[in-house]
């Protein structure tokens, strides 16, 4: 399968990224730290063309695109995931040297599409909608958008540590990486709105009802919530930079969790991809 | 002292950020209680919604930098609205499930429902009737689009028709009506007694193709005594191997037990039995749908759409506007409390 080639392909550039993060992260002004990043985004730019050919060649084949099967959901997040991450890297600087934080997440969907089965699934006549590609677009948009502010967010946390101090020694102040994680997170709870909303419409036409409570219901408005406290807790407690990061990083995982573990573990009627 | 001082204490107590955050963990805590069933969930989530709406309502009255941050304040307020259409929904609303016959006339009867206390019934004003669906398969039996033709009648009188099916409801007077996976055969049984009218009727079967080798069913004549019957396919409807599309039989035997007696009918077939005789008339198809009623659905979506708008023209111009905002800010005189999330 050519489309499989290619998924390979762009696992091997994907692990050449991380291969990059550490170096990445060393002091800016040093050549090879500046050579990583170089060779980081290389990497990262031919990933994503490989990755891009890869599930475009799988949805011209399959009739569909990448939203049935765990193997589907994993590409096309890991995708969407780096996409976003390589978008934000190259408009924002100080997101160059985060590249090791974000690395962990990428790598385990990454391990995990490796051993999902990629044999095709079936297409759920309720997904012949429109909505379908909405919803996917947004929520996409959500989790990349919570990836780079818990990243950005980590970073005052990391420096913490006497490795990590000497590693981010070079980097802007904490202040500038909690205010770039504000940015980030605020936008990503836009999105996590919009994901919801554009969610029950669906919901409604394919149900008949636009909210059940369903699990995945449930994670998702947690979620949610989560990130609407984490962003009213920094303007109300006033949380130093590295705690905020930490927030963050709880909501991502609890976000994480939504997006991959309880579609496929729910036996409720919205059980997403299965 | 002044006597409204401990009122004021009161509200500026329950609009504080801090309580915010106390309920927006115990509406998190509710939404989990949920999932373990029962009413406790209900109350539970009931109870840290409406506390975030007086905590809401609250900060508003003692936060006039809340008031001032338009954006902000349209959010907070489109959330408060969508609080306020749900439990108006929830008290107009209806939700329930029918089957009906192919041919025959929705009567607005249904298996099973649950209304709100608000809820006047209008099921009956529907009278649509379905002519017969198409179901693709997909090799496996995995079930494809449903395309299920209906037909009804405006109030003016004027004849519609429409093809229903997954995420396209019927919509009439705001009722919206779903097919569903469950669907089958229905004989058509008519049983003309020695004395009286002919009275005709249908026979629901189980669920086809779930229970394919279970198409049998116990059913009442007009004068109470009980007779079974079973549908005999002799032909493969669904081949599991290939894609296939859901079909009537085109050989078939109704199967037909009234103890002692059993005998076998085709199509136009009749049988004599104590009091009168049974017609076999023809094999049609049932469909299941589900149907729901809720009138605040357009504004449920305007205002949650109002949510999302505000919230990105909030942090917009605070993230890449500020000095806008402070200016604005500094020309309506000075904050009395930081809202800025």
């Amino acid at each position: 399968m050519p489309d499989a080639m290619l998924l390979w392909a762009a696992l091997a550039s994907y692990a050449l990224v991380a291969l990059m993060a550490v170096p990445a992260m060393g002091l800016p002004w040093r050549s090879r730290t500046r050579r990583a990043q170089a060779v980081a985004a290389l990497a990262l730019a031919a990933a994503l063309a490989l990755h891009t050919l890869s599930l475009g060649l799988r949805w011209s084949t399959l009739g569909h695109g990448p939203f049935t099967t765990m193997h589907e959901i994993l590409s096309s997040n890991l995708w969407s995931l780096a996409l976003v991450f390589a978008l934000a890297w190259w408009a924002v600087r100080e997101l160059r040297g985060a590249l090791l934080l974000v690395m962990p997440v990428l790598a385990t969907l990454a391990v995990w599409l490796l051993m999902a089965d990629a044999r095709p699934g079936h297409l759920p006549p309720t997904y012949a909608t429109p909505l379908l590609y909405l919803h996917t677009l947004v929520g996409k948009l959500y989790l990349g958008l919570l990836l780079v502010a818990t990243a950005l967010g980590l970073v005052p946390a990391l420096r913490r540590t006497a490795w990590g101090a000497a590693r981010c020694a070079g980097l802007p102040d904490d202040r500038r990486f909690d205010e770039l994680a504000h940015r980030f997170a605020a936008y990503a709870l836009v999105f996590d709105t919009l994901m919801l909303i554009v969610g029950a419409v669906w919901a409604q036409d394919a149900w008949g009802r636009y909210w059940a409570w369903d699990p995945l219901e449930t994670w998702a408005f947690a979620s949610w919530l989560a990130l609407a406290a984490a962003l009213h807790a920094r303007a109300t407690l006033r949380p130093a930079p590295a705690v905020f990061g930490l927030w963050l990083a709880g909501v991502f995982v609890l976000a994480f969790l939504t997006f991959f573990g309880v579609p496929f573990i729910s036996t409720a009627p919205h059980k997403g991809a299965v | 002292m002044n006597p409204a001082a401990p009122r004021h204490a009161l509200i500026a107590h329950f609009g504080s950020l801090r309580t915010t955050l106390a309920c927006m963990g115990l509406l998190g805590a509710a939404a989990f209680a949920g999932q373990a069933g029962g009413g406790f969930g209900v109350v539970a989530l009931s109870t840290a919604i409406a506390l975030l709406a007086v905590n809401l309502l609250a900060a508003l009255v003692v936060h006039p930098a809340f008031r001032r941050q338009l954006p902000l304040l349209v959010f907070h307020l489109a959330l408060l609205a969508l609080v306020v259409l749900v439990g108006l929904g929830r008290l107009s609303s209806l939700d329930g499930r029918f089957e009906l016959a192919q041919g025959v006339d929705f009567d607005g009867r249904l298996i099973e429902s649950s209304a709100g206390a608000w809820h006047r019934d209008g099921l009956a004003k529907l009278a649509f009737r379905h002519d017969g669906f198409e179901i693709d398969y997909a090799p496996g039996r995995k079930r494809g689009a449903t395309r299920n033709r209906v037909t009804w009648h405006e109030a003016d009188g004027t004849p519609r028709s429409a093809v229903i099916g997954d995420h396209r409801p019927l919509i009439i007077d705001g009722y919206r009506i779903y097919t569903s996976p469950n669907k089958g055969f229905a004989p058509m049984l008519t049983w003309t007694p020695q004395q009286g009218e002919p009275v005709s009727g249908t026979v629901h079967l189980p669920a086809f193709p779930m229970h394919e080798l279970r198409q049998s069913r116990e059913w009442m004549l007009p004068d109470g005594r009980v007779a079974w019957v079973l549908l005999q396919i002799d032909e493969t409807l669904i081949d599991p191997a290939a894609a296939a599309r859901f079909r009537m039989p085109e050989q078939h035997r109704l199967v037909l037990r009234m103890d002692p007696m059993r005998t076998e009918l085709r199509p136009g077939q009749s049988v004599q039995i104590e009091g009168g005789t049974l017609t076999y008339v023809g094999l049609r198809s049932w469909m299941g749908y589900r149907v729901s009623y809720d009138p605040t659905l357009p504004w449920l979506l305007a205002a949650a759409l109002l949510a999302a708008l505000s919230l990105a023209w909030h942090y917009t111009q605070r993230f890449f506007f500020p000095a806008r905002v402070a200016a604005a800010a500094a020309a309506r005189g000075p904050l009395h409390g930081a809202v800025d999330a």
